[in-house]
């Protein structure tokens, strides 16, 4: 597909443009071409850039130098931080499944139904990323504690969330939940329903066609929005440090080896997780289609 | 066979109405309409993927009006192709083979053959980026043919090829429709396709089929000043019929059309208010003064000569602006230029009144 040419910044549904594929991955525009010639404007504009770039790569890479090599080895070797970080990664991966089980389906109402509250329910589900954490972590607490109508018939169940695991859970749950809706939402807004009309048309069931066409069109979009979501539940601390201290997430162990044995205690568990951090990163580079880049 | 028996479609915010057509066994039908009439939505219908407000669909001999769209078996091919991105092109051919009782290399042979059909052997690796159009237009064709569907419906084939490509898709898809047998139904807003293509066409307005019947005869005889417009038959002059002569067995008799300054000698079934439909092709133009036996001699002015290939059309002005349309050999002769005194002749029986 022809990129750069001036094409608009939409999703191609429905797409005017005469013998175009009518589909395909959202396409944004390359910025126009323009000679690098020295200028006052545009050398003020790199300099406030530089700034911000600098203001995040340079915590990053002091950080990433603060760590002697036995320094890590020994956070590695260390038992306590081995355990909470298997449980970050379980627990984060457990809230991404979840997620996705609940939200793909939604995503694609969102992305294809015409229904009156559509845009209400599209605000809800965004409504986590605006919810300070640890008010989420409160509200949560109200909700799901032993004292609550829906916590208490759980915990009778046997389902405890305050203080447990499943706590922990909850907490990635609603702050990376709209991460992982919104990604795959965009990428199933990207696949023209006329390609499922015509997989129907060929002999394929709602579901097949769904199946065939629009879930490995959308794919790449909603793994990488699951990554996304995935890695702001390793990052999670603000409610999961209201709803469940302990066993202790990464994040949390890391701000309590801060808080009671100072800065030296707690650099290696943060070398650590913030080379988890990077690896995911690198990850949904790797995955993101090419053009969203 | 397919039957549309009084289809209403719900199109945006209007409908159409009572869309009421027959497409015979192995026959190819067009249903003419200008852009934004709501055609696509028509076929969308067809084939169920929009539910219809009222009518029945039948293909041949069976109601499919409550069927799905994988249970129809009807192939789509839609203006702008749609094929799937994340397939080659020897898979999106392949792709309503699948699930069928053929299989494997029953099925691989198919794909061949109709790539072979439409000259894309070579493509059947390639992914589907980076085709041109007119390929584009015939992977997808292939594709809505390969499980041998019992109708094909076509969505503007031709909008989206540029003209030469336009005409070897036409001849092509002409000889596969004879190939294969296929009845097909395609809607489009260009009446060259149904004069090239078709054997029954209806002519859309206002979410209405407003006149259906073979392509020449809607083109010879337009039942209304918008499908003349609309087909391209020429001339549409508002007027009015005044009748001179006895009332004859076959309810028509000689009258007088007069527009303006323009007067004509016709044949007529009613009086009052009317269009004359006048082809181009029936103007004969002359450098002298015409024989009595034609009925109508007019005096005009050359406006404008235009030359489209073989064809010249000339714009003249007589009374009222007419268009004709002559040979090179003949506009040469006559030495056509504009503002040169030309006499038109035409004959009674050539005007046609709507």
């Amino acid at each position: 597909m022809p990129a750069g040419t001036g094409a608009p910044a939409c999703p191609n549904i429905g797409s005017p443009h005469a013998g175009r594929l009518a589909t395909g991955p959202l396409e944004l525009p390359e910025p126009p071409l323009t000679h690098t010639r020295f200028s006052a404007p545009r050398l003020a504009l790199a300099l406030l850039g530089s700034i911000l770039i600098l203001f995040i790569v340079g915590p990053l890479v002091r950080l990433l130098f603060m760590a002697s090599p036995a320094g890590l080895g020994r956070a590695l070797a260390d038992p306590e931080l081995q355990a909470s970080i298997v449980l970050t990664v379980l627990c984060a991966s457990a809230a991404t499944a979840i997620a996705a089980l609940l939200g793909v389906p939604l995503a694609y109402l969102l992305a294809r139904a015409r229904f009156p509250g559509r845009r209400l329910l599209q605000g809800i589900v965004d409504l986590p990323v605006v919810v300070p954490h640890p008010v989420a972590g409160i509200a949560l607490l109200l909700f799901l504690g032993r004292h609550s109508l829906v916590g208490g018939a759980l915990a009778s169940a046997g389902l405890e969330f305050v203080s447990h695991v499943p706590g922990i859970v909850a907490g990635m749950l609603f702050v990376s939940a709209p991460l992982l809706v919104s990604g795959a939402r965009e990428a199933f807004a990207t696949v023209d329903p006329k390609l499922e009309r015509v997989a129907r048309s060929l002999g394929d069931t709602a579901w097949a066609s769904f199946r065939r066409v629009t879930l490995p069109l959308a794919g790449r979009g909603i793994l990488a929005g699951s990554i996304l979501a995935w890695a702001r539940s390793v990052s999670e601390f603000g409610s999961i440090v209201i709803l469940t201290y302990n066993p202790k997430v990464a994040s949390i162990l890391i701000f309590d080896r801060f808080t009671a044995y100072g800065l030296s205690a707690a650099v290696p568990a943060a070398v650590l997780l913030l080379m988890v951090a990077l690896a995911v990163f690198a990850l949904v580079r790797l995955v993101e289609p090419k053009e969203q880049r | 066979m397919i039957l549309l028996d009084g289809l209403r479609v719900r199109v945006g915010r209007f409908d159409l109405v009572d869309i009421t057509f027959e497409v015979a066994t192995g026959g190819y039908a067009l249903i003419i309409g200008p852009t934004g009439s709501g055609k696509t939505t028509l076929l969308d219908a067809i084939a169920g993927h929009t539910s219809l407000l009222a009518g029945r669909v039948w293909t041949h001999g069976e109601d499919v009006t409550g069927l799905p769209p994988e249970k129809r078996r009807l192939g789509i091919v839609y203006q702008q192709y749609h094929l799937f991105p994340h397939l080659s092109v020897g898979e999106n051919i392949a792709y309503g083979l699948r699930g069928q009782p053929i299989a494997g290399e029953a099925a691989d042979a198919r794909v061949q053959a109709l790539a072979a059909l439409l000259g894309i052997t070579s493509l059947l690796g390639r992914g589907v980026h980076g085709l041109s159009g007119g390929e584009q237009q015939r992977v997808a064709i292939a594709r809505a043919l390969a499980p041998r569907p019992s109708v094909l419906l076509l969505d503007e084939p031709f909008a989206a090829v540029d003209p030469a490509t336009r005409t070897a898709l036409r001849r092509e898809l002409r000889a596969l429709h004879e190939a294969e047998g296929i009845t097909t139904l395609q809607v489009t807003h260009d009446f060259d396709d149904a004069l090239r293509l078709g054997d029954m066409v209806a002519v859309m307005a206002d979410g209405r089929i407003v006149q259906q019947g073979r392509p020449e005869e809607v083109f010879r005889f337009p039942n209304s000043a918008f499908v003349a417009r609309f087909v391209g038959t020429g001339n549409v002059i508002a007027g009015q019929v005044e009748r001179t002569g006895p009332l004859e067995a076959d309810g028509r008799f000689a009258a007088r059309f007069v527009s303006g300054a323009l007067e004509l000698h016709v044949i007529a079934e009613r009086e009052g208010a009317a269009h004359a439909v006048i082809r181009p092709e029936d103007l004969l133009l002359s450098a002298a003064p015409l024989p009595a036996s034609i009925r109508n001699r007019i005096e005009a002015v050359v406006e404008r000569v235009e030359h489209l290939g073989p064809v010249v059309q000339v714009q003249l002005a007589a009374g009222r602006d007419l268009v004709a349309a002559v040979t090179v050999a003949t506009a040469t002769e006559l030495g056509l230029r504009a503002g040169v005194r030309v006499w038109l002749g035409l004959k009674a029986t050539a005007v046609h009144l709507v």
